[in-house]
């Protein structure tokens, strides 16, 4: 297969590092004020009247997104990580790595429909 | 001393392995939940009433408690994962041990107190 060992390795390099704190940065920002927002402003009561208000604007839809994509960078490319650590054979790295691109895809468009579903 | 396989990629050892498992285990709790997260809010996409209803379905007591429960998971590895951040970016390595002390008083002064907006 093309690259297969290019694509198991890859993980070694340094971007991927760099990213996991770019990522980091901009999710301690966003994370917990999404967290605040949802639970200790307003009612406290999530519900889609409460949502939709913030969600139909372009600027909170441009965030979010940029949120959706962060996330799952960071997480998945962290559960690449711990992956790596604990598995040494090539063929379950690379059942890994393509079960995490796959998921990562499924969740990248499952999460951009929700956050289109709100119309402006 | 016996070295489980948790100590393994043992660049920041010396910092506290207790935080290096803490911020592992609560890295994968965080990716779990996210996953869990994306297809849940998902159900904006069915309209109001089917989102209210969701939503009112996992606001039980024992999803409350959860909920309080991320919350910690979240404070704990956004603290910590900010600590890791000005370790490698900010040469703050010379600090580590008294930036793990504030992370940590940070997350509990955050996490304790938020008890009552969850149980009330
Ligand atoms: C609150 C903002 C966050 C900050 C500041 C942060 C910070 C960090 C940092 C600096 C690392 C690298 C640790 C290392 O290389 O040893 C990391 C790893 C990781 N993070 Fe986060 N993170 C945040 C949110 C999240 C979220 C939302 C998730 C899940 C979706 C997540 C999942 C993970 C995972 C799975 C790892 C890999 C753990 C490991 O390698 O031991 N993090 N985080």
């Amino acid at each position: 297969m093309v690259g297969s060992k290019a694509l198991v390795k890859r993980n070694k390099g340094a971007l991927s590092w760099f990213l996991q704190r770019i990522t980091a940065l901009y999710l301690f920002v966003f994370l917990i004020a999404h967290f605040v927002i949802m639970h200790f402003t307003g009612s406290g009561e999530v519900t889609y009247q409460a949502v939709a208000p913030r969600l139909s604007s372009p600027l909170w839809k441009a965030g979010d997104l940029l949120f959706l994509i962060f996330a799952l960078y960071h997480g998945l490319n962290g559960l690449w990580q711990v992956l790596e650590d604990y598995t040494k054979s090539r063929g379950l790295r690379l059942f890994f790595y393509s079960l995490i691109l796959t998921m990562g895809i499924i969740l990248l468009v499952v999460g951009t429909v929700t956050i289109f579903s709100v119309k402006v | 001393m016996l070295k489980p396989k948790w100590f393994y990629p043992s660049y920041k050892k010396d910092v506290g392995e207790w935080a290096w498992i803490l911020h592992r285990l609560g890295g994968l709790a965080l990716i779990f939940y996210l996953f869990l997260h994306i297809f849940v809010t998902n159900r904006l996409a069915a309209g109001p009433e089917a989102f209210n209803a969701t939503m009112k379905a996992l606001s039980t007591p024992v999803f409350k408690f959860l909920e309080w429960g991320l919350w910690g998971v979240i404070l704990f590895h956004a603290f910590n994962g900010i600590r890791l951040v000005l370790v490698d970016f900010a040469g703050a390595s010379k600090y580590q041990k008294l930036l793990f002390w504030i992370a940590f008083v940070l997350f509990l002064a955050l996490w304790i107190p938020a008890a009552w907006k969850f149980f009330l």
